[in-house]
């Protein structure tokens, strides 16, 4: 972590150390790759599928963090960069109706705990609640989102593949 | 010697606690360990590893099996968690391990449900009464109070995620 005490930097770094996430590495469900702050990169495991990786990467957006939710995009670990749109996971159902390129131009997932994308979706609390942020859960909450739909049967591959 | 660390679920409770043991651990060894770390408590207490059907015992002295490093580690004040599933008009019932996981549930109510392929991955595990729906690597235990040894599910549709109202234009 390359920066200074500043409040939200330091409750993402307790939750990086917090026994939820580390349990989470032990068991390859993610694996954190790198932060500074305000971003931090993390790579998620996905299901086994023809031509795709076994792990995507993610660089979240934590400013304001965990009272603030966090805004996250699909990133490429090679190039610290952007992950291309046709590389983004897809899926039939679930799965593609969270991870949508089109959406912001591919600079969060459409998913009810993302901070961006909760903007203006006064029906998510209702129909969701179960995807909302929670800051007491913080980035595990979403990182559990997304394993979730990586790691489910609705999950094709990538969409390129 | 290599020393592995473990992470330890209590009945009825969301949290994880850590305990580190040698790899060659025996029952009454990682007994041990859990009385130190102070997360036994008081009463009548099952530990099992992992989803296994079989807990293990305070005064023996075999290696503990299935243990590796990263194992859950189940305390649990029931032999076996009694467990309904709810689906259209129909229950199934059985017992699982109080370590089993969602995964395991989810999987055993499709078989019994005859769910297809599309079906099973449009359909989530949500606790009766309530709108929670724990991920599939939840242990069962901890969704069930101490004084219980009984969950019910209901198998519920998986709503895409969408948007309605004028702010929302996804593509």
């Amino acid at each position: 972590m390359s920066t200074a005490a500043l409040p939200d930097c330091l409750s993402f770094e307790r939750d990086l150390a917090a026994i939820e996430f580390r349990c989470g590495q032990a068991e390859n469900r993610w694996r954190h790759i790198t932060t500074t702050w305000p971003h931090s990169v993390i790579a998620v495991s996905a299901a086994p599928r023809p031509n795709s990786p076994t792990e995507y990467g993610f660089r979240f957006e934590c400013n304001g963090y965990p009272k603030v939710p966090i805004t996250c995009q699909p990133w490429n670990l090679s190039t610290d960069a952007p992950l291309a749109l046709n590389k983004w996971p897809t899926g039939r159902v679930i799965v593609p109706s969270v991870f949508r390129p089109g959406w912001k131009a591919g600079q969060c997932l459409y998913i009810p705990c993302d901070r961006i994308s909760i903007q203006g979706h006064v029906n998510w609390p209702n129909e969701h609640p179960h995807r909302l942020w929670n800051p007491a859960r913080g980035i595990i909450c979403y990182l559990e989102q997304i394993h979730e739909l990586l790691n489910q049967g609705d999950y094709t591959g990538a969409l390129s593949s | 010697m290599a020393e592995f660390v473990l992470f330890v679920h209590t009945q009825g409770q969301p949290g994880i606690v850590e305990v580190k043991v040698s790899e060659t651990v025996t029952e009454s060894e990682l007994f041990r360990a859990l009385e130190t770390t102070g997360v036994l408590g008081a009463g009548e207490v099952f530990v099992f590893i992992e989803e296994a059907d079989r807990h293990i015992h305070p005064h023996e002295d075999r290696p503990v099996i299935g243990i590796h490093h990263g194992a859950r580690i189940h305390l649990a004040r029931c032999h076996h968690i009694r467990t309904m599933v709810h689906y259209q008009d129909r229950t199934i019932e059985r017992n699982f391990s109080p370590g089993a996981r969602i995964r395991s549930l989810k999987a055993w109510a499709v078989r019994e449900f005859h769910l297809d392929h599309k079906d099973a991955v449009e359909h989530v595990l949500q606790i009766s009464n309530t709108r929670e729906r724990p991920v599939s690597d939840t242990p069962l235990h901890v969704l069930v109070p101490v004084g219980s040894c009984d969950i019910s599910f209901d198998l519920v549709p998986e709503k895409r995620v969408e948007g309605s109202g004028e702010y929302c234009s996804p593509s």
